[in-house]
């Protein structure tokens, strides 16, 4: 649809596309010194345009960015078609000339062979049988006539209007009414206008389960009024919107399951306080909203929170949480079982991924599902163990004790740790045995540094020698054969040493080692053939 | 029997045979999602589903159906035409007390007392010589309850004892006794990063040299690709088997929908073979799935055609990892399922052409074959991929496959070249000189796709 000079002043708002761009019309008329008619216009890519609504000095209209709006001749720009029109544009061919087998798609020289698609084409023109249909990026500004949509394909299901040109709510439930089985409803990227009334349209959506208003820049006020509109809503997408949640929806949104609230960085902890009742809550989406710390306070540690009472799925990825305090919060949640906590401080930072993920499955004890890797119980085991152990040593300066009736660890350790005294349950307190940090089991640890004296030979020189303790005797006495040029058969072995002073110790059995003698550094052996 | 065919004309049936590790839990993962698709239950029932699409598109639509791939009782149940073997009992009991355990009768599951250790040899000479018998007597009581017997999917891995030594018996035993049925495979190429056997290569480079005329066609499942896929686009740290295999059980869906939808493109084995494989033995065609991203995408929002269609021809989204832009297209078939407009399709491809370069071999008169089937796929259960309205599915035959062959062959001659392992199949009976036949097969092979590809793939000369 090309709009012709005579513009009409309703205009301004219209959502319009250029070149595969989508803008707002802010303005009408002349722009002087240049003649002829002008529409000024705010895109949604804020980068797009060339300036934000003055030119030469006069401001003609206003935009959120400095380089958000541009002046276009009026006959460059697409207001959009209404629905019939786009439905039947995408899904069925009309007055085009059909692919006779002269006019064939070609890749470089070879033919791309379309097979099967006239049924194709048939079954979709069937629009009164279609039940799913994606209009995505097709233009659609409005409903058009009123009852054509409900004559032509009333028994849509599922209805995509991503990337259109609707520009407000009354237009969106314009082609709603006439779709009475409607139950999936995509709106992403369109920017609507809300009315400020309380919305009584009875029937409208009344089978609607899905509702997609990413991008739309609906605000959450503008949500609960609609709401009561949407008595059976259970998905609800809200994704990049700017949303603050403002007050508390007491009678809408009470069956909703699934709620996206991703990239709306106004969202603050305590505003999750006012949707942490809705009932049936089980899927939660709050990446990318900037949260650094939650907290429920109607819960003390180790107790379960009365908020969020269904919520089964917490998506928290690509925020700010770099606080363990934050995760020993989520185990307050009854029915959590899977996390996403990915690309946030915390799990960036200088503990190693892995531990990581075994300190969250340790803190959070009935999860199951984390990152979408499922935690099988041998991996809850090991995590939990290694958990206990690694905090042992501050567990004990806090003052526990493997002693029940000694165990007093201070609030900080409790707070910090909250699941630590159930984990000494479970497993047992952790020995002092466990603590000690063990000296790494280096080979120059246990090498013994020994004389060798051979006392029948008075010009053989002592020689000293460093040998592991478990070396066994039967390689030692090899080692002195060939030090000393004597076959192993002729060597008699023993040992004495400077704290058993005028003693003499035999090493006879051959399949011994040093270590089952005794021998300690700076003895001395004895050899003699 | 346990199973009367309820025929309601003549019927195309396909078998499925599963066999080692691999290729029962990957079975497993697929049976789950086409009972999904299908609407059955656990208990072999089945759900009312939305009406089909209009009968008369059936006509040129091709006349796939449900019960290519599952044999209904008298009583209703939907009991699926598969088998599953393995030379050791803990994963088929695992499928027994499954959730779907109670879908099959018990002869369906087959299972020896001692594996194969992840050796060639002792599943094709010593452990699996004592079930073949067995097996093929089950496998031939399926086969009765058939009016049409298309052919067989087999479903094994490369590396292991049982899939490649145990799949190797089998297939030529089969290639006896059904002579004229088309044999399918759904092969697990061996990856690095989720390998347990050091042998992989010696298994693979035998199995292929004993099945590459057994074979008519081979979906190469690469688990290197399918791990980075795993982790890339769906954005889990650490992939395990089950990811894999669900993600593995996308790809079959896609592959057979035609066979259990009605579909126009490749809609019977034979077809696979008429559209994929100029010579018999370059028959491992390359797979690309998409969407497969989610991670990118905010919830909520699909990917358009033009979408798929671009994201389908780039490297990241194949099975098999090679580069396809190394190499030349023989054939090449888009099928697209769910909502898609035939306009679109035609804009989407040579949108998409035009950002990679797709060559294809002079001697080939067509090109690119495209057909869209209405049915809506599903994603795999437990959300690791949230169900679209559109999806597509690449099978190109490309000779930079060759390139998957040419990294297995170095691998095959740097432990060779030493002998190393090699005497844990001596043992069993095998000689130095069927590692060397098969070794040479492999190069031809590569040579072979050189030729057919006028030049163009590299290849490595077998080491002796």
């Amino acid at each position: 649809m090309i709009m012709n000079e005579t513009l009409a002043l309703d205009v301004i708002g219209r959502r319009v596309e250029v070149n595969g761009h989508r803008a707002t019309v802010r303005f009408s008329g002349i722009v002087p010194p240049v003649e002829g008619l002008w529409l000024g216009v705010e895109w949604d890519n804020p980068e797009r345009g060339k300036h934000d609504g003055s030119y030469e000095g006069t401001v003609y209209f206003k935009c959120r960015h400095p380089t958000g709006g541009s002046f276009i001749r009026p006959n460059k720009v697409n207001f959009g078609v209404d629905f019939i029109t786009a439905v039947k544009n995408r899904y069925v061919l009309q007055d085009e000339p059909e692919e006779d087998g002269k006019e064939q798609t070609l890749i470089g020289k070879k033919p791309v062979e379309n097979v099967g698609f006239d049924s194709v084409k048939k079954w979709q023109s069937q629009l009164n049988k279609l039940e799913e249909i994606c209009l995505m990026n097709c233009a659609v500004s409005c409903a058009g006539d009123k009852g054509e949509i409900a004559n032509l394909c009333p028994n849509i299901r599922v209805l995509s209007l991503s990337k259109n040109l609707l520009s407000s709510w009354d237009e969106v439930i314009n082609i709603a009414d006439q779709l009475k089985r409607l139950e999936s409803l995509t709106l992403s990227e369109n920017k609507l206008k809300f009315p400020s009334g309380l919305q009584s349209l009875p029937g409208t959506f009344s089978t609607l389960k899905t509702l997609v208003l990413n991008r739309t820049g609906v605000t959450w006020s503008e949500v609960l009024r609609c709401a009561s509109g949407w008595p059976v809503l259970e998905e609800l997408y809200l994704n990049a919107n700017d949303i603050s949640i403002s007050e508390r929806p007491t009678d809408v949104l009470q069956m909703v399951k699934f709620l996206d609230l991703s990239s709306n960085r106004l969202i603050d902890e305590n505003q999750l306080f006012l949707i942490a009742y809705l009932p049936r809550l089980e899927h939660l989406i709050l990446s990318d909203i900037g949260i650094s710390s939650i907290h429920f306070p109607d819960a003390k540690i180790g107790c379960k929170t009365s908020m969020f009472p269904s919520l089964q799925y917490l998506i928290v990825n690509d925020n700010q949480i770099s606080q363990w305090s934050f995760i020993n919060e989520l185990d307050k949640l009854q029915s959590l079982h899977s996390l996403s906590c990915m690309r946030n401080p915390l799990t960036e930072g200088a503990t190693g991924a892995e531990t990581t993920r075994q300190w969250i499955i340790a803190k959070i004890g009935q999860l199951k599902t984390l990152n979408r890797c499922v935690i099988l119980p041998e991996e809850r085991r090991g995590a939990e163990i290694d958990y206990r152990k690694a905090f042992g040593n501050e567990w004990k300066k806090a003052g526990g004790h493997q002693n029940p009736e000694e165990n007093r660890p201070n609030e900080e350790f409790t707070a910090a740790h909250p699941r630590y005294q159930l984990l000494c349950l479970k497993y047992g307190a952790p020995e002092d045995g466990e603590f000690k940090t063990q000296q790494p089991v280096l080979l120059k640890n246990q090498l013994l540094t020994l004389k060798i004296k051979c006392p029948n030979q008075l010009d053989q020189k002592v020689i000293e020698k460093q040998l592991p303790e478990s070396m066994t005797i039967q390689k030692m006495k090899g080692l002195l054969s060939r030090l000393l040029k004597v076959p192993v058969s002729q060597l008699q072995v023993s040992y004495e040493s400077p704290k058993m002073p005028g003693r003499e110790i035999e090493l006879e059995n051959n399949q011994q080692s040093l270590q089952f003698y005794s021998v300690e550094n700076g003895d001395c052996l004895l050899v003699r053939w | 029997m346990w199973c009367q065919g309820w025929n309601q004309g003549p019927q195309r049936e396909c078998l499925s045979v599963h066999m080692g590790q691999a290729g029962v839990q990957l079975g497993d993962a697929c049976w789950e999602l086409f009972c999904l698709e299908h609407g059955i239950q656990p208990d072999g029932s089945v759900l009312d589903r939305a009406p089909q699409p209009l009968e008369e598109a059936s006509v040129e639509l091709g006349a796939g159906s449900v019960d290519s791939f599952f044999c209904e009782t008298r009583a209703g149940k939907h009991v699926p035409r598969a088998l599953f073997v393995d030379l050791e009992p803990t994963v088929i009991d695992g499928v027994r007390a499954g959730h779907h355990g109670a879908l099959l009768h018990p002869e369906q599951l087959v299972s020896g007392k001692e594996d194969a250790a992840n050796i060639y040899a002792q599943g094709h000479y010593s452990v699996g010589s004592q079930v073949i018998d067995l097996v093929l007597e089950r496998l031939r009581k399926l086969a009765e309850q058939c009016s049409g017997l298309q052919g067989f999917l087999l479903f094994r891995s490369f590396g292991g004892g049982t899939g490649a030594g145990f799949a190797a018996l089998l297939m030529e035993r089969l290639r006896v006794e059904y002579d004229g049925k088309t044999k399918l495979e759904f092969s697990i190429y061996p990856g690095p990063r989720i390998s347990t056997a050091t042998v992989e290569p010696y298994n693979t480079v035998l199995t292929t040299h004993a099945t590459l005329e057994a074979a008519d066609c081979a979906f190469l499942l690469d688990n290197e690709a399918l791990y980075g896929l795993c982790q890339r686009r769906l954005g889990i740290q650490r992939p395990s088997y089950p990811s894999l295999n669900r993600l593995a059980a996308q790809a079959v869906a896609a592959v057979t929908a035609s066979l259990r939808f009605q579909g126009p493109l490749n809609v019977d084995l034979i077809e696979f073979q008429t559209n994929l494989v100029p010579y018999p033995r370059i028959h491992f065609p390359l797979t690309a799935l998409a969407p497969l991203a989610l991670e990118d995408k905010a919830y909520g929002e699909e990917p358009s055609v033009a979408d798929i269609t671009a994201a389908c021809f780039h490297p990241s989204s194949q099975l098999v990892q090679c580069d396809p832009q190394l190499g030349k297209y023989m054939a090449c078939c888009l099928f697209y399922r769910g909502d898609v407009a035939p306009k679109e399709v035609n804009a989407a491809i040579v949108a998409a052409r035009s950002r990679r370069s797709i060559q294809f071999v002079d001697w080939c008169p067509t090109g690119f074959k495209v057909g869209i089937s209405q049915h809506v796929p599903l994603g795999p259960p437990r959300g690791e991929l949230a169900a679209t309205r559109r999806a597509l599915c690449m099978l190109g035959n490309s000779t930079a496959v060759s390139q998957a062959w040419a990294r297995l062959d170095r691998k095959f001659d740097l432990m060779f070249a030493k002998r190393a392992f090699v005497h844990w199949y001596l043992r069993e009976g095998m000689e130095e000189g069927e590692f060397s036949e098969a070794r040479e097969d492999l190069a031809a092979l590569e040579r072979d796709y050189g030729e057919v590809g006028g030049g163009f793939s590299c290849h490595s000369r077998a080491q002796k």
